[in-house]
């Protein structure tokens, strides 16, 4: 009886984890040998990277501060150039530990570790965050930040677009870094085949837009637009350039916003005449249909721009202005897409310090600072201060000898502030689903009921 | 009696001892996998921000919730689609080739094995990346089969539903027969020759051969590679995350696919409701393994 017990037991066990833990790629039996040793060493370096973490989160030393950052062909040279201008003008032992991380969603991964465990001393003194994803983790990680309360920082320097991310329940949490403000660039000479200048295509509406994308299709063989179909932000752009937002009062608003549907119906009738590519995926969108020169427009934030330039053949034929409206006539299109800014944490040993550096460096449109980052890393500000330096006003060959910097800076004060939503990332997937079921035949109002219910029960969780 | 006594003892030492080595293994299994799994039970039951977990109420709250969920729905149908799709042609090729390379006569066996065998050895997201680029709009398919005058113009196979579905169980029948073959061919080789000579001698064909000999040998084979396709299918992740990226417009998103974006994806965190999916497809995996055992164990 007791063995039938304990056989039952034993059986029941190895069902159970041969059901619960064996993984969906099971290795093959042959490389299991390979396959087990490669887990150890992996299993080391892990160890290994989480002695070093442990050691890099937040400096104990008065003089240093810890920052992960994620890109060390952008904001990472900004970083620098500010710890260097800090080091100039303030504190010379001052010492800026820069962690790089992979990509953006380590940063926030790392946070959701922290507050999952209910310990923040993992987290560096400074993190670098992804706009459109704070609100988010300050409803659910409240104690993992400090706030910028009581620092002396000029925040009317700032486009009140990008604060709006940062700023909650009037607190500063927030240093802005770049600039998310979207762009138009066109090829002037492909609309010049088709009889348009880039004075053309400001202030037009929608319609007149499609008309003129039809003729450089004809004419030139190329989209006037393209987008990543999957991760599409053509509405959300589109959307905050008419100042409307995705969301009301909280809770998502599709399918009663008449201004979202006329923006919908832009882009699937854009699709359907050849005018608006939509790739599979990103890649498709910044390496084929960009880089591949497939398009004779790029419209996105300008943090694009570094893509258009690998191009080295057309320079000189790009020229950027604003976005068309639904309502044309004059009136220009102004948005902003992506972005990040500067957050200090709970877990900062040393809040002046940090409040400080970012202050006199970022937060005072320091030219030191925000010319070293432009120059080394392309990051473009929205501190009106800095966008008024000889550095900005220069002309960039690849875009005609226009000075595009000092244009982006100008119009990112245009932007106009909409309701931002934890639920931002979901609704553009959602969104983006009803954009391709629509193309392809299914009813309107249905899909975007429909990306709307299922938003809305995402909210609900 | 003093023996017996001694006997008796012996044979508690051997238990003892054999408990003794069955601890470890028992305890890591304990610590590794059935805590963790209490666990994501647990939190299966609650919902809010991972820092600050909350029971549901009512407690069920997120498994019912599922039942409303269009999205969860979709991502089972297409689950079950490739389930249905390709486990069947998957494990029918297999035994084909596992028949052709068993083949006493054949030159170069060793070569054919370790080429359709092959693919296993590829990492699932390389794969899954080379696939996409092969059926890439651009991509080589497009060229070869407008070259041929087959298409007219260039296909956006990963861009269009029932297409991007294909490529998903091509893909996966070519990455997982290989691997399924070598069980059968270990399984054939089991299989005594004589067994096949007498029915030779008896006059029966290939065909009855194979259905009155092969399978029937096979079968503890088939319901193992049954039961590991059916459990690796319904957990089927890299592929819709990596060649589809679960797209165009949610049509080849998988229920594992679901539920990472459910918790890491979209920067949702909603780890609660995406324990009790996982939960859910453990019930599944569990409930169609079990099914699969009743049917194949022919032994009583």
């Amino acid at each position: 009886m007791k063995k039938r017990i304990v056989s039952a037991i034993m059986a029941g066990t190895m069902v159970a984890s041969l059901a619960a833990c064996s993984p969906s790629p099971e290795a093959p039996a042959t490389s299991a040998e390979t396959k087990a040793a490669g887990e150890t060493k992996a299993a080391a370096e892990t160890q290994a990277a989480a002695e070093t973490q442990a050691t890099e989160a937040a400096s104990e030393d008065a003089n240093t501060l810890t920052v992960y950052a994620w890109d060390k062909n952008f904001n990472i040279p900004a970083l620098k150039a500010a710890e260097a201008d800090y080091q100039k003008n303030v504190n010379p032992d001052f010492k800026l530990n820069i962690v790089e991380q992979s990509q953006s969603s380590d940063v926030e991964n790392a946070v959701t570790l922290a507050g999952s465990a209910g310990d923040y001393s993992t987290l560096p003194d400074i993190v670098l965050f992804q706009d459109h994803y704070f609100k988010k983790y300050v409803t659910d990680f409240p104690e993992a930040w400090a706030s910028f309360e009581g620092a002396d920082i000029n925040w009317d320097d700032f486009g009140a677009e990008k604060l709006s991310y940062s700023t909650i329940d009037g607190v500063h949490y927030g240093m802005p870094v770049d600039n998310g403000t979207v762009i138009f660039a066109y090829r002037t000479d492909l609309l010049e085949q088709a009889g348009y200048t880039i004075d053309d295509m400001k202030g037009i509406s929608w319609d007149e837009w499609i008309e003129i994308g039809k003729k450089v299709y004809d004419t030139t063989g190329k989209y006037l637009l393209s987008m990543d179909g999957d991760g599409n932000d053509l509405p959300y752009m589109m959307l905050q350039a008419e100042g409307v937002s995705q969301f009301k009062d909280g809770d998502i608003n599709l399918s009663e916003n008449e201004t979202f549907k006329k923006i919908i119906d832009v882009i699937v009738r854009g699709a359907k005449e050849n005018v608006i590519y939509l790739a599979n995926d990103w890649s498709d969108y910044t390496d084929q249909t960009i880089v591949g020169d497939m398009v004779a427009g790029v419209m996105n934030g300008n943090w694009i721009i570094p893509t258009i330039e690998q191009v080295g053949d057309n320079s000189g034929k790009w020229e950027i202005t604003s976005m068309p409206t639904l309502e044309g006539n004059g009136k220009e299109g102004f948005a902003s897409n992506g972005g990040s800014s500067l957050y200090i944490t709970s877990n900062c040993q040393n809040l002046e310090l940090a409040q400080d550096f970012l202050g006199k460096t970022f937060g005072a449109g320091s030219t030191e600072t925000y010319d070293a980052a432009l120059k080394n890393g392309g990051v473009i500000t929205c501190s009106a201060k800095a966008g008024q330096s000889a550095v900005y006003n220069e002309g960039i060959e690849y875009f005609n000898n226009t000075p595009v910097y000092a244009e982006i800076v100008k119009m990112s004060a245009n932007v106009p502030v909409v309701e931002q939503s934890d639920y931002h990332y979901p609704t553009r997937t959602q969104v983006a689903a009803a954009i391709q079921n629509i193309i392809n035949g299914a009813d309107a109002d249905a899909s975007i009921k429909d990306a709307e219910d299922q938003v809305r029960f995402a909210m609900q969780g | 009696m003093n023996t017996n006594s001694k006997e008796t003892s012996v044979l508690a030492k051997q238990h003892r001892a054999g408990w003794f080595f069955l601890l470890p293994a028992t305890i890591l299994i304990f610590v590794l996998n059935f805590y963790p799994m209490f666990q994501a039970f647990i939190i299966s039951l609650k919902k809010g921000s991972p820092a600050a977990l909350q029971w549901t109420t009512p407690i069920f709250n997120n498994y019912t919730r599922m039942l409303q969920d269009k999205l969860f729905i979709r991502s089972v149908g297409n689950t079950f689609l490739y389930l249905l799709i390709q486990v069947p042609i998957m494990l029918v090729l297999a035994i084909l080739l596992a028949q052709l390379l068993n083949n006493k006569d054949l030159k170069f066996r060793g070569l054919f094995r370790t080429m359709v065998f092959l693919p296993c050895a590829t990492s699932l997201v390389s794969y899954a990346l080379i696939f996409k680029s092969l059926f890439a709009t651009q991509g080589l398919i497009n060229s070869v089969l407008v070259n041929l005058g087959i298409f007219k113009e260039n296909f956006n196979f990963l861009g269009t539903p029932w297409s991007a579905k294909m490529v998903i169980i091509i893909a996966l029948i070519w990455r997982w027969t290989g691997y399924n073959m070598v069980f059968y061919l270990a399984g054939l080789q089991n299989i005594e020759y004589s067994v096949y000579e007498a029915a030779k001698i008896d006059g029966a064909n290939g065909w009855e051969t194979f259905w009155g000999i092969t399978v029937p040998l096979l079968r503890p084979v088939i319901v193992m590679t049954f039961i590991m396709s059916i459990n690796g299918t319904l957990q089927l992740f890299d592929e819709s995350m990596n060649l589809t990226g679960g797209g165009p417009a949610n049509s080849t998103i998988t229920m594992s696919h679901y539920i990472y974006n459910n918790s890491f994806g979209q920067g949702v965190g909603n780890f609660g409701y995406s324990s009790a999916l996982s939960f859910i497809v453990f019930i599944m995996v569990a409930v169609l393994a079990f099914i699969n055992l009743k049917v194949g164990d022919k032994r009583d």
